[in-house]
């Protein structure tokens, strides 16, 4: 694999792992006890949040949104970890994660047996969403006014 | 491999800005601060100093450099790597016998005197080198100095940095778990002068 699509595997891991509930992250991490020294402790700070007027245009600040890192130290491996909110534990169990799926005999493991069971549930929680809302949806349009 | 940062990051911070300001206002007293941290091939008070006064806005010049020092303290603390000294805000010297002039370093301006560099040296000990005597603010009476592994000639270099005042350098030297602050408000002879 090359480094880029290491780096899109580990990028996708982290996007599943940062949206998962962390019952589900603890429930998955007992039994994979590995030694882990902590290289930065789970910290809590605010992420400006920007946003584009109409999804297309000037940039602007949306507001700002509380994050907690966390970076641990799994044998040869660094895990970070970043989510939305104060969860320091759900940070810590993130950062663990990503240092153990960067070890390539326990990372095929872990893809099937963690981070696609929470990417589905993810997924369909995401559709039944968009199901609801798509069933009260309204359109608005304007007609031409005659003046032209 | 990156090592840890501090244990506990707000109150270590506290604990080692309060030694460094009490260093500065006591000049040549020593002051205790931090154990070594596991994995930083640093003095305990140097690693402490400089996880608690660098960040983003604060290019650190190293002498000599160390790609995984500079790593850690990058990371801990998003602190840049100075292209050369006269741009540095803060200068590691782990080798002292290779410090620079001290005009090579940013003394700041007459309107900004406060953008200028703080020297951190790491010197073998902090007793038993040439005895100098320092007085000004902060300093009842006299303060004996006797700082070891400088290079010869810093103490005329000294002279010069104080005469600039309120431009010039500050130095900390730090000698294991010590600290040792020299301001530049210091004004320092040898015994023999006095």
């Amino acid at each position: 694999m090359t480094d880029l699509q290491d780096n899109e595997a580990r990028r996708r891991w982290l996007a599943v792992l940062a949206r998962a509930p962390r019952e589900a992250l603890e429930r998955a991490h007992q039994g994979l006890a590995a030694p882990a020294e902590a290289v930065r402790r789970p910290e809590t700070g605010m992420v400006m949040l920007r946003g584009r007027v109409g999804g297309t245009g000037d940039a602007f600040n949306l507001g700002e949104a509380s994050v907690t890192r966390c970076a641990m130290q799994v044998g040869e491996h660094l895990g970070v970890g970043y989510t939305l909110g104060r969860d320091k534990r759900k940070a810590e169990l993130i950062a663990l994660f990503d240092a153990l799926l960067q070890d390539r005999a326990r990372q095929p493991v872990l893809i099937s047996e963690v981070i696609e069971p929470l990417a589905q549930a993810q997924a369909a929680a995401r559709e039944a969403q968009a199901r609801a809302v798509a069933a009260s949806r309204v359109d608005f349009f304007t007609l031409v006014r005659g003046e032209a | 491999m990156i090592a840890a940062g501090l244990h506990d990051t707000v109150h270590g911070a506290q604990e080692a800005f309060r030694a460094a300001l009490q260093a500065l206002s006591r000049p040549g007293r020593p002051q205790p601060l931090g154990r070594e941290i596991a994995g930083v091939r640093l003095g305990g008070a140097m690693a402490h100093l400089l996880l608690t006064l660098c960040d983003e806005d604060t290019p650190v010049w190293w002498q000599p450099p160390d790609a995984q020092l500079q790593q850690w303290l990058r990371f801990h603390t998003g602190a840049r790597v100075a292209g050369s000294a006269a741009e540095a805000a803060f200068a590691v010297v782990t080798d002292p016998d290779h410090l620079p002039a001290l005009e090579a370093f940013a003394a700041g301006t007459l309107a900004q005197p406060e953008r200028s560099c703080t020297l951190l040296v790491e010197v073998p000990s902090l007793q038993g080198g040439e005895p100098v005597l320092a007085h000004g603010p902060g300093i009842a009476g006299r303060q004996e100095l006797a700082i070891a592994g400088l290079p010869h000639g810093f103490w005329a270099q000294w002279q010069v940095n104080h005469a600039a005042f309120p431009q010039g350098v500050d130095v900390f030297f730090t000698c294991g778990a010590q600290l040792v602050g020299l301001p530049r408000t210091a004004r320092v002879a040898r015994p023999a002068e006095v």
